[in-house]
């Protein structure tokens, strides 16, 4: 399901009928800015914050981030969070990536799949 | 529509649930935009990023950079949190099941605590350092081990105390970290008791003191008590250690609380608990070497570089689980101060707040500010620097006593009877009395932060004279009138313009000498600085003499009406002590220009500044707040070129203005028999005049004719008058 809705993000731009030659990656992310992204890093601590930058090598700059992180080691176990403000994540401790994402969005996106 | 995120089962990082506890909103779920950022990324060109309209490079190079250790606090290293730490016992209660393990290890975070302490005095944050300990962040549940639990509850209490002094006197503009507890549990419920709680513990221990000296001379215990721990050899030992320890953090306390009591009313009673103080750290400096043999295993590396008595590390200590506490970059790696230099720092400390506890809350402000000045001399940590302050400035009166318009009233020589006029109401000497005040409360910062401030105020005390001045001229004119009380306030209006003026040269001195404490100057620029020293004693020595006569009038009024005898009059007609004095300076500074003058015209090599700003530039650089103010009036770079172009070796021989420095110093030593700051002063502008007045010789006779002489400056004899070394290179 999740894959399917990531490959659908890929085909956002065909949602509103335009040429898919203007579809491509980098116009699509383009319009994820601003936009609510969560990111999960390789010791288990999230950020979430609004997309700001992305460069080349898939560094992210996330604006009014929030750092989340468990109390203990092993799950389940409470969050804590506090906030961070501008924060560069480099692409080497990335582990996901997320956007925040309407359910109309979803929906669309689950009608273009089966035209 | 769905409300709650999808991913309850997705398998991201492995960890299922975590996403979960993060939802996204009511309308909108997490969607995976790792494919498409990947394709994006591939797309784009090198160097090309992809950013909104409100993107700046310039401000985004301040983003903190996650995983980076000097820019992510959050770093996860060996727990996730306090309690994880305690769950996996980073800190046991009890320490140890061996009651002299735990009584030794309890020490050893006695000791840490102490070291982390002087750290934070010393200027890094709490939260990295007194606070770094566990059971300090969570001391409710050291509440079974009363020996900790008493320890750490005086701490936290202690900490208090200081932050709250440090707070209220607001001189911490530099050492900000001091203040800010980020949330660190710095109040406790019942700290108020802690007191007791630890002298609780004091007699348990000292009956265990007691009972085993008993034991040793077989004498019979009074009562069955069960001893400090198991070990009988070395209870005696451990007995000691502790309690030394105790008594000090109960003398600290009080020395704190006895300080705060307004008026200065406590400080008799803080001097008895700083000696006590003082002779427990001398009892905990012996203990050392008891802890260090009591078990046979010996700790590695050196001593002396150690946090504790001991030398091993303590339990119980992670400085690193608060560092999210603190701001949100992690701040820099500290070092904590060995055991030996904490117990170091608060021996000083203790001197330092005696010094301040010793002071008679001299109504004088001349008297205080010298006072100020001497103590300053010492160079006093923040710590004991807020206590004077807080003891000089209080309630808005100095020492919580004296308002500041009778003060002004008396270091202006008025009469005792015009301290409670009502032109105190007036808007200017409201002002001037704030002043006064402010004027204090620099004098108790670090040099770095009192030379700035110095600067800036020159302007305020120039602006406060002016409007003084404006005020006297709008009353009374040019002509003198009969009522009076008007002939009162015209009197007063005229002693104070003149104080404000003394003043005024006094601080602009400071600002100039605090440059040479700070290393301001380069050898360059000794000339001009010198030269604009003389300038300022001239007038300042000036104002004084004038001062001093006008204060003289108004004691003869005092007096009772009688024929001046030979030798009144033959006293008024001298020179007063003090004015000597600043003559003094005046041909130590006049003798140093003149010679620099003539070095730098005569020797190549000397030729002032470096080729990047021009010697003028120099000059507005250093003196700009100086000039702004018009301090004094009429002095410019040109009048400095005037004054020192001409100087040259052969004018230099003609006189020696260090000769009469040091005939002045001698002079004047005798009316200062009391006075042995004073004294030792004299002394060292002696020295330096003689040595002065030989180089100066030498340089003459050979200056221009032998190259290889080599001239240098070194402050070895007086803290801001340079002494002149020649040497042959």
């Amino acid at each position: 399901m999740e894959q399917e809705v990531g490959e659908s993000l890929i085909q956002l731009g065909n949602s509103d009928g335009s040429n898919s030659s203007s579809s491509d990656p980098v116009t699509r992310v383009r319009k994820l800015l601003f936009r609510r992204m969560l990111v999960g890093i390789k010791d288990g601590r999230f950020f979430l914050g609004t997309f700001h930058c992305l460069d080349k090598q898939g560094n992210i700059i996330l604006q009014d981030t929030i750092e989340y992180r468990s109390t203990r080691r092993s799950s389940p176990s409470p969050m804590e969070q506090r906030c961070l403000g501008l924060v560069l994540i480099p692409s080497s401790c990335q582990n996901s990536c997320h956007v925040d994402c309407s359910v109309e969005e979803q929906l669309s996106l689950l009608k273009a799949k089966m035209i | 529509m769905a409300d709650k995120p999808v991913y309850e089962e997705a398998s991201i990082d492995g960890q299922p649930s975590k996403l979960a506890s993060i939802p996204a909103s009511d309308t909108t779920v997490w969607a995976d935009a790792s494919p498409l950022l990947q394709a994006a990324c591939a797309g784009l060109r090198d160097g090309e990023l992809i950013h909104g309209d409100n993107f700046n490079l310039f401000a985004a190079m301040s983003a903190l950079e996650i995983m980076d250790p000097k820019m992510d606090s959050g770093i996860v290293c060996t727990y996730y949190s306090i309690d994880e730490a305690i769950e996996n016992g980073a800190a046991p209660i009890p320490i140890s099941l061996d009651s002299t393990i735990d009584v030794c290890r309890t020490i050893d975070i006695m000791d840490h605590l102490l070291a982390c302490e002087a750290a934070w005095h010393k200027g890094h944050s709490l939260a990295q350092t007194v606070f770094s300990c566990i059971y300090l962040l969570r001391l409710d549940r050291t509440a079974p081990h009363a020996l900790l639990h008493s320890y750490c509850r005086i701490i936290r209490a202690t900490c208090k105390a200081v932050v709250s002094v440090v707070s209220d006197a607001r001189t911490h503009e530099e050492e900000d970290l001091f203040t800010l507890t980020y949330g660190l549990p710095l109040n406790g419920d019942g700290d108020d008791k802690c007191l007791s709680i630890l002298n609780a513990v004091e007699e348990t221990i000292s009956r265990q003191l007691r009972a085993c000296k008993a034991t040793s001379s077989k004498r019979r215990l009074p009562e069955d008590l069960e001893p400090l721990q198991s070990n009988p050899n070395l209870e005696e030992g451990f007995c000691k250690a502790l309690l030394c320890r105790l008594r000090f953090r109960k003398h600290f306390f009080h020395v704190l609380s006895c300080m705060k009591r307004p008026q200065g009313r406590g400080l008799e009673s803080a001097r008895k608990h700083i000696a006590s103080c003082l002779t427990e750290l001398e009892s905990i400096l012996k203990s050392a070497d008891f802890l260090r043999s009591c078990f046979d295993e010996s700790c590695e590396g050196d001593i002396d570089d150690k946090t504790t008595a001991s030398g091993f590390e303590p339990i119980g200590f992670d400085a690193m689980l608060n560092s999210r506490l603190s701001a949100p970059t992690p701040p820099r790696a500290i070092k904590i101060l060995s055991w030996k230099k904490a117990v170091e720092y608060f021996v000083k400390l203790l001197h330092d707040l005696d010094v301040i506890c010793s002071y008679s809350l001299d109504p004088h402000l001349e008297s205080l500010l010298r006072f100020v000045v001497q103590f300053q001399k010492s160079q006093p940590d923040l710590v004991a620097r807020s206590h004077l302050q807080l003891l000089l400035v209080q309630d808005g009166k100095l020492y919580g006593r004296d308002p500041f318009f009778a003060v002004i009233n008396k270091a202006a020589a008025l009469p005792e009877a015009t301290k409670n006029h009502d032109i105190q109401k007036n808007e200017s000497f409201l002002q001037l009395g704030m002043l006064v005040m402010n004027l204090l409360k620099i004098l108790c910062t670090n040099a770095a932060w009192q030379r700035r401030k110095l600067g800036k105020f020159l302007q305020d005390w120039r602006v406060i004279y002016v409007q003084l001045e404006l005020a006297f001229r709008n009353e009374y004119g040019e002509v003198s009138s009969s009522s009076n009380d008007e002939n009162t306030c015209m009197k007063i209006f005229q002693h104070i313009l003149l104080w404000v003026e003394e003043q005024t040269f006094w601080i602009a001195f400071r600002f100039l000498i605090l440059g040479f404490e700070l290393e301001l100057y380069s050898t360059g620029e000794y000339c001009m600085v010198y030269w604009y020293l003389y300038a300022v004693l001239i007038k300042l020595a000036e104002k004084t003499h004038l001062m001093m006569a006008v204060s003289h009038d108004t004691a003869k009024r005092k007096g009772k009406k009688k024929k001046d005898s030979p030798k009144d009059l033959a006293r008024e007609s001298r020179i007063p002590p003090a004015v000597l004095f600043l003559q003094c300076y005046i041909c130590l500074a006049e003798g140093l220009t003149m010679m620099l003058a003539a070095l730098r015209n005569e020797i190549p090599v000397f030729h002032g500044p470096s080729p990047f700003n021009t010697e003028h530039e120099k000059f507005v650089q250093h003196f700009e707040l100086l000039q702004r103010a018009c301090i004094p009036d009429h002095v410019s770079y040109l009048s400095y070129k005037e004054s020192t172009t001409h100087a040259r070796f052969s004018t230099l021989a003609m006189y020696n203005y260090f000769k009469d420095a040091q005939r002045i110093a001698k002079e004047v030593k005798s009316s200062f028999s009391n006075d042995p700051e004073r004294l030792a002063e004299l002394r060292k502008l002696e020295q330096v005049a003689e040595h002065n007045s030989v180089a100066q010789n030498v340089i003459c006779r050979l200056g221009a004719l032998d190259p290889s002489l080599k001239v240098s400056f070194e402050f070895s004899h007086h803290p801001f008058f340079a002494t002149v070394v020649v040497k042959r290179s």
